[in-house]
């Protein structure tokens, strides 16, 4: 009896945590790719390197059999080289499923995806054979084709850039950008056109004869890659101590040597505030959007998750109390191991004091010290709608990114009340804050819609008022302030 | 605990406190082999898991001749390979009979047991497999493969979910499963694997079924000898 009460407690214990699902996987790998894209399309060489690292250094599918796809891969070839497409993805689609690590045949399937126009299941294998070979030139430039088919063309032009980066034949990937600088739809001649922008800077620019272009084939010259601890030191869910995790100074060092490095490659915090929606404003002129981001700057964390001993992802928080409580959102820190905090020019260690999924939060302790920190806003009702709002987050780990937009709506979704924002967000800004005029918080960012633009959703902060994260002895709150006109 | 979580919670207990009195820890077992399937097939990820560890942490058969099992493993591998579909069922269940914890052996017979349309042999058999390694992806594979020839589709997908789930990569069972939706001749099984993409949001292209082909075989009921002719109504004038 004694045995199956265990196995029932397991059982009960187990319903309780999500495990890491496949289709995570998918996503670790699209999170390095879309580093190298953003990365690139900055002209950011040592960034795209430092992630290229991080893909190489990703544990290897197990190896098929090579033998058994040759033969499909051949008649694939021959049936492309005919233009029989649905032959060619028939053939394509045996050789990979018999050798799924051969970066060939999984680039040649997503080619043959995109002459389908089956956009996504192009992208899904691009990603996947850069995972693969993060220098293969020719998926990165489907990669391209598909972003600049489905409307994105940004994504598409930082593609075409490391399309030119890897290229063995530099000349062959301008002439192919110049065709698609030609062809529809819009977005894939814009983003073709800004990559050969980005490639080649007009012949009389001083920076032609200096030659500031990212070299085809040259491997950056990369930092270090971060080495967080392969040891947990505690792990998440299962503390709720003090505020630095269970481990010993060596591994809380090593996760703060890691972090600072992880952060310096991730990106470099804009060296003043950049609104992604507002326009330069004069010198002197001192905004409502300048003065919230002086104060609520230090107050926005970064999160950082290491999970199997390796940096895993990026979310954001806020500070919450002087004695250094933050706010995220669960799914950051779900499947961490270790996290790692920096709010301001102060970072730590911290570890997980409570966790709910719905809604989608969590609270952290670290060893962080501030006069100040963030006071969450007690309202939730219809006058909200049209307030100016302020978002601070780390999207794709630009660090310290504003944004601003207007309260949309108030939105209940599977019992859990959220603000509908029209500020952008994107991965990396889960967590951070949603602020109003007045400096306090209206919500926590926590996820968009996909389709349609600028639809994203932060949970109320009377969601976190109301639940047993909140604490009124170290926590503040306050209702809404007068009307802003 | 979330409020989600309290009726599997319940059920295990109920399951696990107060068993049929026939109940065999087998019959459990198979009991959380048919959990993980329709578990699976909800999506509801944290279930399937529990489920899987309950099974991790059951105790297993013990072996009575493993080396025997091994060699009888060897030959059914090579009357498999010649296609020898009945030698090969005979030197399986010998090995699984030699060490019934041989999930090589037990996978493989249940492999063969489908190859020759012995449907419920080859579920028992897969399911005792993932008894025994919760976390095979390939017998989940064969399993559903068993559940679309028995035209289960539910049973059929909650398996296909399960091999996504715990495939070593996830890539390649993607692609796998459209080949199965696009391709797949039974239908229930090509429902499934559209069901499975869908249920994990992969991408997945709407299959046109195109129109049955002519059977030469299948003669008009009214042609056949002895069979009377049908004559249809006079349609009302419009």
């Amino acid at each position: 009896m004694k045995a199956t009460l265990a196995l029932l407690a397991s059982g009960i214990m187990l319903a309780c945590i999500a495990p890491a699902s496949a289709a995570s996987q998918y996503e670790t790998l699209d999170y390095y790719v879309q580093q190298m894209i953003a990365h690139a399309a900055a002209n950011d060489a040592t960034g795209v390197g430092t992630f290229q690292e991080q893909l190489e250094q990703l544990r290897r599918p197990e190896a098929g059999d090579s033998a058994k796809a040759r033969p499909y891969q051949q008649q694939g070839l021959e049936h492309l080289g005919r233009n029989n497409l649905k032959q060619a993805l028939a053939a394509f689609r045996q050789a990979f499923i018999a050798d799924p690590i051969d970066p060939e045949i999984a680039g040649h399937l997503g080619m043959t995806y995109l002459r389908l126009r089956r956009f996504k299941e192009a992208e899904r294998l691009a990603v996947y054979t850069l995972s693969l070979a993060p220098t293969q030139s020719a998926t990165w430039s489907v990669l391209g084709e598909t972003y600049g088919q489905t409307g994105d063309a940004p994504r598409a032009a930082g593609a075409f850039v490391n399309a030119y980066r890897f290229a063995k034949n530099p000349p062959q990937i301008v002439e192919r950008l110049r065709q698609l600088a030609a062809a529809d739809p819009e977005t894939l001649r814009a983003g073709a056109r800004q990559a050969l922008d980005s490639i080649r800077p007009p012949a009389d620019s001083p920076a032609a004869a200096s030659s500031s272009l990212p070299t085809p084939t040259e491997k950056p010259t990369a930092p270090p890659g971060p080495t967080p601890p392969t040891n947990a030191a505690a792990p998440a869910g299962a503390s709720s101590a003090g505020p630095a995790p269970a481990a010993g100074p060596a591994a809380l060092s090593a996760v703060l040597g890691s972090l600072k490095r992880g952060v310096e490659n991730f990106s470099h915090p804009p060296a003043k505030a950049t609104s992604e929606t507002g326009a330069p404003r004069a010198a002197g002129a001192d905004s409502p959007g300048q003065r919230i981001y002086r104060r609520a700057s230090p107050l926005t964390c970064l999160i950082v998750t290491f999970r199997n001993g390796r940096k895993d992802s990026l979310g954001s928080g806020l500070l919450v109390s002087p004695d250094g409580l933050v706010i995220t959102n669960h799914h950051v820190i779900d499947k961490a191991d270790n996290l790692a905090v920096r709010c301001g020019e102060q970072e730590s260690a911290a570890s997980v004091r409570g966790r709910s999924r719905k809604p989608d939060l969590a609270l952290l302790a670290t060893a962080l010290k501030s006069a100040e920190s963030f006071a969450l806003n007690e309202s939730y009702d219809p006058n909200l709608i049209g307030r100016d709002i302020f978002v601070i987050g780390n999207p794709y780990g630009l660090e310290g990114t504003f944004s601003t937009g207007v309260i949309s709506g108030l939105r209940e979704i599977d019992g859990v009340r959220y603000i509908q924002i029209s500020a952008p967000v994107s991965p990396g800004n889960s967590g951070g804050p949603v602020i109003l005029g007045d400096g306090t918080v209206i919500g926590i960012a926590a996820m968009g819609l996909k389709a349609g633009q600028n639809l994203n959703f932060a949970i109320a902060s009377t969601e976190v008022i109301a639940s047993r994260l909140f604490d009124p002895e170290r926590m503040k709150s306050q209702p809404l302030a007068g009307p802003q006109f | 605990m979330p409020a989600r979580r309290l009726p599997l919670a319940l059920l295990l207990a109920s399951h696990l406190l107060t068993p049929p009195a026939s109940a065999q820890n087998s019959e459990q077992n198979r009991y959380y082999v048919q959990q993980m399937i329709e578990l699976a097939a909800a999506n509801d990820d944290s279930g399937v898991t529990a489920m899987q560890r309950v099974l991790e942490q059951s105790p297993k058969p013990t072996a009575t001749d493993p080396a025997g099992a091994r060699a009888a493993l060897q030959r059914g591998l090579a009357a498999l390979e010649q296609n020898e579909l009945t030698a090969a069922l005979s030197a399986f269940q010998q090995a699984s009979r030699a060490d019934a914890s041989n999930v090589e052996a037990s996978n493989y017979l249940g492999l063969v047991y489908r190859k020759l349309d012995r449907l419920t042999e080859a579920e028992s058999a897969l399911q005792l497999t993932l008894v025994l390694e919760p976390a095979r992806a390939v017998a989940w594979f064969q399993l559903a493969q068993v559940y679309g020839l028995q035209k289960d589709p539910h049973r059929a997908l909650g398996a296909l979910a399960n091999t996504y789930r715990f495939a070593q990569n996830p890539m390649r069972a993607e692609e796998i499963l459209r080949n199965i939706a696009e391709n797949e001749t039974v239908d229930t099984l090509r429902d499934a694997a559209l069901a499975a993409l869908r249920l994990y949001r992969l991408p997945a292209e709407a299959v046109i079924v195109p129109p049955l082909p002519a059977n030469p075989d299948i003669k008009p009921l009214n042609a056949r000898p002895g069979s009377r002719s049908v004559v249809l109504p006079k349609r009302p004038a419009p």
